[in-house]
């Protein structure tokens, strides 16, 4: 029964990284590919299968018909993190606002507050495009990474103020009380004694801000013009009448690079239990 | 009780507005205006477009198969992110390796990680119709019949989404309590009692949370569906969201557009707030 | 002074000047061209423009098709002028919105524009006409009049031209030629093998051929590869299957409507039956070949997997790939006829003895100036240097770039033989063919009216729904044509029939 089910949890582990990895050997393969190996069929061993070509690493590190994905990396790291950095600094404040005290405008308590936070992310980013296009516009922000920045902080901010109103509500009220009852108000209790505990939490909605704004895309494309390129919208340019599947594997190996560090560091933190509560 | 708390608060409540307001009041005044490719501007037509909206057959059928496939999609990823959590919890070689693993395709871009998807299914130079080919499965016609290309799309999702439910459901069973399980073990309960009566009801805050927000992310699908199908064969996977894409970006009729996506907007966040209350009904023991 | 000599002063110093340049001409074969070609935006001419600190910034498409060539000559211009070029490639499917929002509020974002021809009815009130100079350059007075045709609206350049598209067939003369298949078809079918002159007999051809190895690498051979792909292209490709049955020689006045009452035809029985020819094509494509992209038609007919296509040159210009398995296995042919066209007139089928053959010249890459851009002058010196004759005697010949011949000059066979190493027999049908679309007498143009977007969506999910069993052909498009009459209403009857105006006219000449 239990070596049974042993082999059973081994083997689905098995299945399943197998599917994880799928995507990830195919692009591997493919990015050595030209379009002779590309309509070969689906082969993967170079040298023995199709003849390799460098083609599509070429193509993403400058070179005429190429694209140069070291500028828009720049970039995108730049709006991420900043981004990201604003909207867990203001997330955080509200949620520990929101979590710990009690509010009510007009119809609205708590936890319709964070609804609305939330709600922010429903709305299909197509409709949003002009508005915020016309926005841009009139503060003088288009193409540039500021107004890039702003957008990407409405954008992220649901997303830190969810994760971090789940955090706080895990955080017990002792530990306020304990600190009230030490003489700190509710601004020197928070900087004091919750922001050093909240460090896990502030590492998941960390992770789900870089996330989203490293990979969205919409928002980079339609409020930029020729001088602020983020990766995504520098990547798709390679993706011509002819998709060109060797480069655009290159590409996606090459986006995802610096989350997969990110995924180390989100599990070490896990593994730690640092997270304990981050989530609950 | 404290002044203070608005300090707090307002800061990003403030900036959230600031940000969004303007957006938000423009689209609920260019829906009612005819703004298209060729009278650009915020004219006047009253309701015409909810009018027209309403009896487009198209959006409505668009909604429900968006329905239908955020429902799945967000089911099987919570299913399987709360398995791989399981198994990776504890007793397993190698676990912070897999834990690490299992997180990655989240981390993906969608829309060059779509192109990537389209190349595998595709029927006679990808690679994935040979494997099932040599595992006597045999070949399926993924992206040109309605039934195939709509598992295509949900197989795409669930590679890229599994992990949030995955990362989130396995933090809370780190920081889950030992004594409920000692107290379980007392009572002599096998595996499977122990997960529903303890794991289970102890995780039921985090699972609202975590499907709650994959529903609303699940229901902007737009760049897979995009590359992998363009919404077709047929109609057969064209959600709300890709015909509002359609209308709003290819037709360039922003007026229209715009009634589409507010429609949707209310729809969507009265649906949330009843899913949320049964939710919490269901899986969250000390909410009443 | 008199006129003789200030006359003769001047042309003391055009000569003066031509000894001084040819004593210090400058080598710009460095730029991979043969040979500079004299005239207004030569190499030489650009070269002697100074744009010192100013910049130009250019939307172009993404790379390689028309992106790399746009890149490539913005570096050139760069190094010769001194200005600063910025570019800015996106994908087809997204490069009309990224065009129109800028345009529709008003922001200056682009000078040069490269863009599909066929969204000229939605972008020409914001495009600035090409200034006489410019139309009195040699590169400009070569194109031929089709391809300058799709360029003007009520009489005015509005869009520069730099390339020449149009559909027609492309099939594998390897297997045609071979007696082994000649004699499989004749066995089928009871007939010689022929280069398909109708549609029916393409799809016969192909049925025949389909899921067959026929060029005996083991691997199964399928018989056509098509753009099927909804919001992919396929308008287009239906569209070059229904114009033989539906655009009947003598029949004037309007293909995609009635000009006269704006009335769409597109659900008249020529219409339909194209698109049940096109939906019984579906049993002859490759795996998943029902839901094609270009990209997937190009590799498909351009790898070898399948024995016939019609579309753009890319397809074609894979197959020719130095390194192509299958290069000078292929020729190319004016597009399949229809040996039955509705006649809307007499609401009859006419027959005809030799099919009606009609050349579809659609989409097409074009390039226009922003009329809101402060730097005009530059631009449109860039577009002419782009398309001077020395830079697109280089870019015809990079396959990939996708600019293709729209200039007299670029539909003589020897280029292609003597420049890429084709064969003689593919050089001939290549060029041949091409050249018969452009002097076609019966031609049908892309619909170049406000909204085409729209129009073309609308088509693409009719079509799609007959494609996939949703409804039959009529049913599908008796719905587009609703919502057809809906788009003309909302748009604006006046509005579209004056642009499609333009469009009749070329059809009509």
């Amino acid at each position: 029964m239990k070596t049974l089910y042993l082999a059973l949890k081994y083997l689905a582990i098995a299945l399943w990284s197998a599917f994880v990895v799928f995507p990830f050997l195919w692009a591997l393969t493919t990015s050595f590919k030209s379009a002779n190996g590309v309509t070969g069929g689906a082969t993967w061993i170079p040298w023995v299968q199709y003849e390799p070509s460098l083609q599509g690493w070429q193509s993403l590190f400058g070179g005429v018909g190429g694209i140069n994905v070291v500028k828009p990396f720049y970039n995108s790291l730049v709006v991420t993190l900043s981004a990201s950095v604003i909207s867990i600094t203001l997330g955080t404040l509200a949620a520990y606002a929101l979590s710990r005290f009690t509010f009510r405008f007009l119809w609205m308590r708590n936890s319709d507050i964070t609804f609305f936070f939330i709600s922010q992310r429903i709305m299909p980013p197509i409709v949003l495009a002009i508005p915020f296009f016309l926005m841009l516009r009139s503060l003088g922000l288009l193409d540039s990474l500021p107004g890039l920045i702003l957008v990407y902080v409405a954008l992220l901010m649901p997303i830190a103020v969810w994760v971090m109103v789940d955090f706080f509500n895990g955080v017990p009220r002792g530990l306020d009380e304990m600190a009230w009852m030490d003489g700190c108000n509710p601004i020197t209790t928070f900087w004091r004694v919750i922001l050093p505990n909240a460090l896990p939490g502030l590492v998941v909605a960390g992770m789900f801000c870089i996330i989203f704004g490293w990979n969205d895309f919409f928002f980079a494309f339609t409020l930029t013009f020729t001088e602020t390129q983020l990766l995504p919208v520098a990547i798709v340019s390679l993706n011509s009448s002819v998709t060109p599947w060797w480069s655009l594997s290159a590409a996606a190996l090459v986006s995802i690079a610096p989350l997969v560090v990110l995924a180390f560091v989100v599990e070490r933190f896990l593994s730690k239990g640092g997270l304990a509560g981050a989530v609950r | 009780m404290y002044r203070q708390k608005y300090l707090f608060l307002l800061p990003g409540l403030l900036v959230l507005v600031a940000i969004i307001l303007f957006p938000l009041l423009f689209t609920i005044r260019v829906s009612f205006s005819s703004w298209d490719v060729y009278n650009p501007g915020l004219n006047w037509i009253g309701g015409e477009n909810y009018g027209r909206l309403w009896e487009d057959a198209r959006y409505w059928q668009a909604l429900g198969r968006l329905t239908l496939l955020s429902v799945t999609t967000v089911l099987i990823q919570y299913v399987l992110g709360f398995a791989l959590a399981l198994m990776v919890w504890r007793d397993l070689a190698a676990r912070r390796l897999f834990r690490v693993l299992f997180l990655i395709p989240m981390m993906t871009t969608p829309v060059v990680m779509s192109v990537l998807w389209r190349t595998i299914f595709h029927e006679s130079l990808g690679p994935l119709n040979p494997i099932l080919e040599s595992l006597g499965i045999g070949a399926a016609p993924w992206l040109s019949s309605a039934g195939w290309a709509f598992a295509a799309v949900v197989i795409v999702e669930v590679w890229q989404w599994t992990p949030f439910m995955f990362l989130l459901l396995l933090a809370g069973l780190l920081s889950l309590p030992n004594e409920p399980y000692l107290a379980a073990k007392i009572d002599g309960a096998g595996p499977v009692r122990t997960f529903f009566s303890v794991t289970f009801p102890m995780l039921g805050a985090i699972s609202v949370g975590a499907i709650l927000i994959r529903l609303i992310e699940a229901s902007k699908i737009m760049e897979t569906v995009y590359v992998l199908t363009s919404g077709g064969p047929g109609t057969s996977t064209e959600t709300s969201s890709y015909y509002i894409y359609i209308r709003g970006m290819r037709d360039f009729q922003i007026g229209y557009s715009a009634a589409l996506s507010l429609t949707y907007l209310i729809i969507m966040i009265v649906a949330l707030t009843v899913i949320a209350k049964l939710l919490v009904r269901a899986l969250v023991k000390d909410a009443a | 002074m008199t006129k003789t000599t200030l006359r003769g002063a001047f042309a003391a110093t055009t000569a003066l000047s031509l000894i001084a340049s040819t004593a210090m001409a400058e080598d710009y074969t460095k730029y991979g061209i043969k040979a500079d070609v004299p005239g207004t935006c030569s190499f030489e001419a650009i070269d002697a423009k100074d744009y010192t600190g100013r910049t130009l910034n250019i939307i172009t498409h993404a790379i390689p098709v028309i992106g790399e060539p746009t890149a490539l000559h913005a570096q050139q211009f760069q190094e010769l002028t001194g200005a600063t070029v910025n570019v800015v490639h996106v994908p087809f499917g997204d490069l009309f919105q990224r065009i129109m929002i800028p345009f529709q509020t008003q922001q200056a974002a682009y000078d040069v524009l490269f863009h599909a021809s066929l969204w000229l009815g939605d972008f020409s009130p914001f495009f600035a006409e090409v200034p006489a100079a410019y139309q009195e350059t040699s590169g400009m007075k070569s194109v031929t009049d089709t391809y300058r045709g799709v360029s003007l609206v009520d009489g005015k350049l509005l869009q520069y031209p730099m390339d020449g598209d149009r559909h027609y067939l492309k099939y594998r003369s390897d297997v045609f030629a071979n007696p082994d298949m000649q004699a499989k078809f004749k066995e089928a079918t009871g007939r010689d093998l022929t280069v398909p002159a109708t549609w029916e007999e393409y799809n016969e051809v192909a049925a025949v051929f389909n899921d067959f190895d026929f060029d005996g690498d083991g691997a199964p051979n399928f018989g056509t590869a098509e753009v099927t792909k909804r919001d992919d292209l396929m308008f287009s490709a239906f569209i070059s299957r229904v114009a033989a049955y539906a655009k009947h020689p003598d029949v004037k006045g309007g293909f995609f409507f009635d000009l006269e009452t704006m009335t769409p035809l597109i659900n008249t029985p020529g219409w339909v039956r194209g698109l049940e020819l096109f939906v019984a094509a579906q049993a002859s494509m490759p795996p998943g070949g029902t839901s094609f992209g270009l990209g997937d038609e190009i590799f498909s007919f351009g790898g070898g997997q399948t024995l016939m296509s019609y579309s753009w040159d890319d397809a074609f210009i894979q197959a020719m790939q130095a390194d192509s398995p299958i290069r000078n296995k292929v020729a190319a042919a004016p597009l399949p006829g229809a040996k039955e066209v509705w006649n809307r007139t007499t609401g009859a089928w006419d027959t005809f003895e030799t099919p009606n053959q009609v050349s579809y010249v659609t989409w097409g890459w074009s390039s226009a100036v922003a009329a809101a851009s402060p730097n005009q002058d530059m631009a449109f010196d860039y577009l002419c240097f782009f398309s001077n004759e020395a830079n697109t005697m280089a870019d015809l010949q990079i396959g990939r770039f996708g600019v293709n011949p729209y200039r007299a000059e670029h539909f003589d066979p020897a280029f292609y033989q003597n420049d890429l190493g084709w064969d003689a027999a593919v050089a001939t049908t290549y060029a041949d063919t091409l050249k018969a679309v452009d002097s076609a007498p019966n031609q049908v143009f892309d619909l170049r009216v406000p909204g085409v977007g729209e129009f073309m969506s609308s088509l693409a999910a009719g079509v799609a729904r007959a494609q996939s069993g949703e409804a039959t052909a009529q049913e599908a498009l008796d719905g587009v044509a609703a919502e057809w009459t809906a788009i003309v209403d909302r748009i604006g009857k006046d509005k579209v029939k004056a642009a499609y105006a333009n469009v009749v006219a070329l059809e009509d000449k």
